[in-house]
């Protein structure tokens, strides 16, 4: 019986079927069905706290959601977000992995510590700021009072637009180690032959810095650029810690918790899922195409 | 190339401003929980703390203090039972995406069979999958299953995510290495199953360790399944019971900064203890 079994396996379809069969069920009763599920909800008039209200709504709860002014605030909100977090996270994330590639005592060990921010979950590295934030006590208040900046504590949280910077700082900060270690993994691999080429030709600093490190940077670049604007968009744990349901930084991962899980608009909140999420999906479709490209790096 | 003097004080400085960027913050909660309260609430603080005190360290985890907000449970039990469910679901995932994973990248990579294409798109497609359009319909999903708030629905979820990545990678590992190691086992006598354990398994070990530690961390880290998905102490992990600490106008900024400094050092350890298998995992998962 086991012989049976074992040369019926030993056979490429059989021994295939028999692993995938069971992951895709797995998949599509735990991920397709349950967005279905909720693609349904979004034609719905439907409450979860007012249950025997559910009926059909046609694409009613689209164009609330598309008219509804604090959902078209927060996508320009998240806009900047977007767009700033992903020039500073590319900028820092250059500057590390190039002080990295450098050869000095000590090396192996900053790298350790560069990732230490990754490291920690995004909800605590939320509570980790929101405490240096603080009003009363925070660090930054004192770092800032001890050297004369500021004459007084400041409640940074409760100013909208620094709230949001603030909110950004800290999605920068965690996850700036993850794109250096991509960058700093293709400085390693350029060969030094290149830089000699090109010092031969005559090229000075500047010009191998711009023709051989910044040209090897090119496709981890556009990757990072994709990754960081996914990732950037995508913040919710760090926020919710932050500052909450605050207006200040409500990008429409947050208002999409709010209304769906909050205030119990499944059909709504259905509905802004699915317009947030094409957008979300035809970036991470960008980025799948791009790190299946098999061509030079 | 030579350096001159210049240079060497430049990279001395960033250096220096690179290590205190990365680790700044999470030195000072450090010193934050070894304050004693009179010190964490001064003005203006105390970088280095006059009396170091492991208080705040045993009211989250031994004394279980209550506190306000806390809704009658105790700043411990909250912290206790949320590291065990943490432990719980992080470990079971990692154990089930480590051996789900590989089958499956070697499926992909090493067999020929009907559907190929359609099956690893129809997997890898998952991952384009947004976040909250799948979380409200397993919502609902898991009220009927009985899923709500257990430990067994966060661990459905967190394998069911983590798997499409997983495979993904772990099919690259296996193209990496040559055929003919397979061919030359086949040859032996050895079954598909045989060489995939006793061959190929061997030599892709170093991205399954990969594969498995980003698996551990991003359940560890997550936060806004479990916070739609469960809510009572039964299954929340930590990262949800720490929320708790934070109430809408009164922060223990104390038991906070505890239980934020025990909160990060197992992804922390694990990061430095396996950050080579980490940084290669994480490059080789970016481009393919």
């Amino acid at each position: 019986m086991k012989k049976s079994l074992s040369s019926w396996l030993d056979n490429k379809e059989h021994l295939a079927f028999t692993i995938i069969i069971p992951t895709v069920l797995l998949l599509i009763a735990f991920a397709y069905y349950p967005a279905i599920q909720s693609l349904r909800f979004s034609f719905l008039k439907y409450n979860i706290k007012r249950l025997s209200h559910v009926r059909f709504y046609g694409l009613k709860n689209y164009l609330h959601v598309l008219q509804d002014p604090v959902f078209l605030s927060s996508v320009l909100r998240v806009t900047y977000f977007m767009i700033v977090a992903t020039t500073t996270v590319l900028l820092i994330a250059l500057g590390i992995a190039l002080v990295l590639n450098q050869k000095f005592p000590g090396r192996s060990v900053l790298r350790a510590m560069i990732i230490i921010p990754w490291a920690i979950p995004p909800v605590v590295n939320g509570q980790l700021w929101k405490w240096i934030f603080n009003g009363d006590y925070g660090a930054l208040n004192g770092l800032l009072f001890q050297l004369g900046i500021i004459h007084q504590y400041q409640f940074w949280l409760k100013q909208p637009f620094i709230a949001l910077n603030f909110a950004i700082f800290i999605f920068v900060w965690r996850y700036t180690p993850f794109i250096s270690i991509l960058f700093l993994g293709v400085l390693q691999s350029i060969p030094e032959q290149l830089y000699e080429a090109a010092m031969v030709d005559g090229a000075g600093v500047l010009m191998r810095f711009y023709h051989v490190t910044l040209a090897s940077l090119r496709r981890i670049g556009g990757i990072a650029v994709i990754l960081t604007l996914i990732a950037s968009f995508s913040v919710f744990d760090g926020i919710y810690a932050l500052t909450g349901f605050d207006e200040a930084t409500k990008t429409p991962m947050i208002y999409n918790y709010e209304v769906t899980f909050d205030m119990g608009r499944f059909g709504k909140g259905s509905a802004m899922a699915y317009l947030v999420g094409i957008f979300l999906m035809a970036l991470t479709f960008v980025y799948i195409r791009m790190s299946f490209r098999k061509d030079a790096r | 190339m030579k350096k001159n003097t210049g240079f060497r004080i430049f990279l001395f400085i960033l250096v220096f401003l690179i290590l205190f960027w990365s680790i700044a913050p999470p030195i000072w909660i450090v010193i934050s929980s070894i304050s004693t309260r009179a010190e964490l609430y001064s003005k203006p603080p105390h970088w280095i703390p006059h009396n170091p005190t492991l208080q705040a360290y045993v009211n989250v985890l031994v004394k279980g203090e209550g506190f306000r907000g806390g809704g009658g449970v105790s700043a411990a039990r909250l912290f206790r039972k949320g590291i065990l469910n943490s432990i719980i679901i992080s470990v079971t995932t990692t154990i089930l995406v480590m051996s789900f994973a590989p089958l499956l990248g070697y499926a992909f990579s090493r067999l020929r069979f009907k559907g190929h294409e359609f099956f690893f798109y129809l997997i890898i497609a998952i991952i384009a999958l947004p976040g909250w359009p799948v979380l409200i319909g397993l919502f609902s999903e898991f009220s009927t299953l009985g899923l709500l708030d257990t430990k067994i629905g966060l661990i459905l979820l967190s394998f069911t995510f983590r798997l499409p990545f997983e495979t993904w990678f772990m099919k690259g590992y296996f193209e990496a290495i040559p055929y003919e190691v397979e061919d030359a086992a086949r040859i032996d006598g050895c079954t598909y199953v045989q060489a995939l354990f006793k061959v190929s398994l061997q030599m892709v070990m170093p991205g399954l360790i990969a594969v498995s530690i980003i698996s551990f961390l991003s359940t560890w880290n997550m936060f806004a399944a479990p916070l739609v998905l469960t809510y009572t102490l039964k299954s929340k992990p930590l990262t949800v019971t720490m929320t708790e600490f934070i109430g809408q106008y009164f922060v223990n900024w104390d038991l906070m900064s505890a239980a934020t400094v025990i909160a990060i050092i197992p992804p922390v350890a694990i990061v430095i203890f396996f950050q080579k298998y980490i940084i290669r995992g994480l490059s080789a998962g970016a481009i393919k």
